[in-house]
């Protein structure tokens, strides 16, 4: 429609006016009406959905930065006059939370990088290779993003808990790979898939062996599209809240789980600490999310959409 | 990444071409794309594959999470939830289910719509639109949770103040307003990941046939069904059903806003199952409904693999 929305949408191409020439003028003011309508019923969704969307971000930030007092007094002030920076600078100095952060940071990286070796040669294999059984993996991978968590955690505590390994790194990275893998899986195997074999073919005439032509000649070319998906597995890692709460206690703890525990009391929540705490857990994902949108975006609709 | 398929995929090879080196070479082509799904599939076995094949099992057994050793009970942990609570839970999962993907779903569709109608800084829309997506579960969690708030939400400050509620409403801790409160913090979080994907399905549909519509001399909502939303029924079959899917096992909103309570109103099969083992200690209960619940989901995962192959997707 975007050719139609320019400031005189009648100045007509050739086509057009060929085509609406014997309906004349009613056709044309008809067709101005419309367009007029369908602008603003766009500009109203546009502002109710983006009322619904926008202001609860608002109201992270105005808290985040009002004082307690302000805080909780009712009616809430929606433009908040006493604005200050300590609910950040108390998070600076509480010891518990920057473990919280520093266990989030390694199990997140930990799971990307896992995460992105597994599903590099997985999704070679799926992309460049034709052999039996090929389809039941590709689904088996997919179907796994659709396996309950919550019953697997059951069965994945007895099992963690018999090897030892509960409140640890690895039971946390483990267990955040695999529900990272299948969507890395895919996003890799749609990148594999625009690389030309007769560019293999050509490694392979040079005299590269299989490895040596996954690694020194499809890796590099794929290495934007394995950042992303690294990228998105560290997010998913940093954003987790099931595994985490149960497969690890204070010492091993995350984040997210760790803010619960810190902030939701019994009686009386610390709001505007718990606000400024969560803005600072939501800034890395925010960050990585702007260098990844594009790839996020490309691999959602290639691996799971395509119509 | 394009809709297309690539060009050498028109009549790809059996196999990749490669002359054998050392590491694996001696293994046929077949072998070594297998030995490179390895460590994936090892890593499915011990952390999906084994632990639902045990929950099949322990739902069997009678046995404590905390300690070693069961004792075999039959169908008795089945029976205790078909005879007790398995429809009231069922019912409820339904009713977040569905009110979580069908309103998102509007809301997602109305914003693609409208920003793919040619507004002015879609792109920088679309972006900001993302945002509620874009933050972890948690953070969302609690920022609805604050919204609701009894004594302090801003949610009963605005609606006192337009004088649309004379009293504060308890929104999370009265039964009524509960999994509403739960839907709505849901919706927030997923209808951009929607937009995202109707609005990709939406620039896949030719201007021209917009164009050529308009000039026949068809109405906006004529268009709509004529033109638009053909183009788009693949897109939004697979949206609905994807976010079906994991709506019907999701967690961390309803367990962060309400813990399934209160007095059991926003229980779903998620909150259920992870209560009963890690609260109430009985895994084979846990497992028992779990075991009900897969099942429940195994028949929404063979639909969509049916959808995804008929798309051509799984090549």
């Amino acid at each position: 429609m975007t050719s139609t929305t320019s400031t005189t949408p009648l100045s007509g191409t050739g086509r057009h006016r060929t085509r609406t020439a014997p309906a004349g003028r009613t056709s044309r003011r008809r067709i101005r009406k419309d367009l007029l309508r369908s602008r603003i019923a766009a500009w109203s969704a546009v502002l109710v959905i983006g009322a619904f969307g926008m202001l609860p971000v608002y109201w992270l930030l105005a808290t985040a930065l009002s004082s307690p007092e302000q805080t909780f007094q009712f009616p809430p002030k929606l433009v908040p006059t006493d604005i200050t920076f300590d609910n950040f600078t108390a998070l600076a100095e509480n010891e518990q939370l920057i473990s919280y952060l520093v266990n989030s940071l390694i199990v997140a990286s930990i799971t990307a990088v896992l995460s992105v070796v597994v599903a590099t040669y997985m999704g070679y294999s799926f992309s460049k290779f034709r052999y039996r059984g090929r389809r039941s993996l590709m689904h088996l991978v997919l179907a796994s993003q659709m396996f309950p968590q919550a019953l697997l955690l059951v069965t994945l505590y007895a099992v963690f808990s018999s090897f030892g390994l509960l409140n640890t790194y690895t039971a946390l990275v483990l267990s955040f790979t695999t529900f990272t893998m299948p969507l890395c899986v895919w996003m890799l195997k749609g990148i594999f898939d625009t690389i030309p074999d007769a560019l293999l073919e050509a490694a392979s005439i040079d005299g590269a062996s299989r490895w040596r032509t996954l690694h020194s000649v499809v890796a590099p070319l794929a290495a934007p599209g394995m950042i992303a998906a690294g990228l998105f597995a560290f997010v998913r890692g940093w954003n987790d809240f099931i595994f985490a709460v149960t497969l690890a206690d204070k010492e091993k703890q995350t984040l997210p789980p760790g803010l619960v525990s810190t902030y939701i009391g019994e009686f009386q929540t610390a709001w505007p600490e718990l606000m400024a705490a969560s803005l600072v857990v939501s800034v890395p994902v925010v960050i990585a999310f702007m260098f990844l949108q594009r790839y996020l975006v490309g691999g959602m609709t290639a691996g799971s959409v395509k119509s | 990444m394009s809709t297309a398929a690539p060009p050498h995929k028109a009549a790809p090879p059996r196999t990749a071409p490669a002359r054998r080196g050392r590491l694996g070479g001696r293994l046929s082509n077949g072998a070594f794309a297998l030995l490179l799904t390895a460590p994936g599939l090892a890593l499915f076995a011990t952390i999906i594959i084994y632990p639902l094949v045990s929950a099949l099992f322990t739902g069997f057994f009678k046995q404590d999470l905390r300690l070693p050793g069961r004792e075999f009970v039959g169908l008795e942990n089945f029976a205790h939830w078909l005879d007790g609570d398995f429809l009231t839970i069922l019912e409820q999962t339904m009713v977040f289910t569905v009110g979580a993907t069908i309103v998102p779903f509007v809301i997602g569709f109305a914003l693609a719509l409208a920003l793919n109608s040619g507004l002015k800084g879609s792109g920088f829309l679309r972006g900001l639109f993302l945002f509620p997506w874009v933050i972890p579960g948690v953070v969302i969690s609690f920022l609805w949770m604050w919204i609701f708030n009894a004594n302090y939400g801003v949610l009963n400050g605005i609606l006192m103040k337009a004088g649309i509620i004379e009293e504060s409403v308890s929104w999370l801790g009265q039964p009524g307003t509960a999994m509403l409160a739960v839907i709505i913090t849901k919706t927030w979080a997923s209808f951009p990941w929607m937009m995202v994907m109707l609005l990709a399905g939406l620039q896949t549909v030719p201007k021209e046939l917009h164009e050529a519509a308009a000039m026949d001399g068809a109405g906006a909502v004529r268009r709509f069904f004529a033109v638009t939303w053909p183009q788009v029924r693949g897109v939004a079959s697979i949206v609905l059903l994807l976010e079906f899917i994991w709506n019907f096992q999701h967690f961390d909103t309803i367990y962060v806003l309400t813990g399934g309570g209160p007095a059991g109103a926003t229980e779903t099969f998620a909150t259920a199952v992870y209560q009963t083992a890690f609260k109430g200690f009985d895994i084979g209960r846990a497992t028992a409904l779990g075991g009900l619940w897969m099942l429940l989901l195994l028949l929404l995962v063979v639909v969509y693999i049916r959808i995804t192959e008929r798309k051509g997707d799984a090549r």
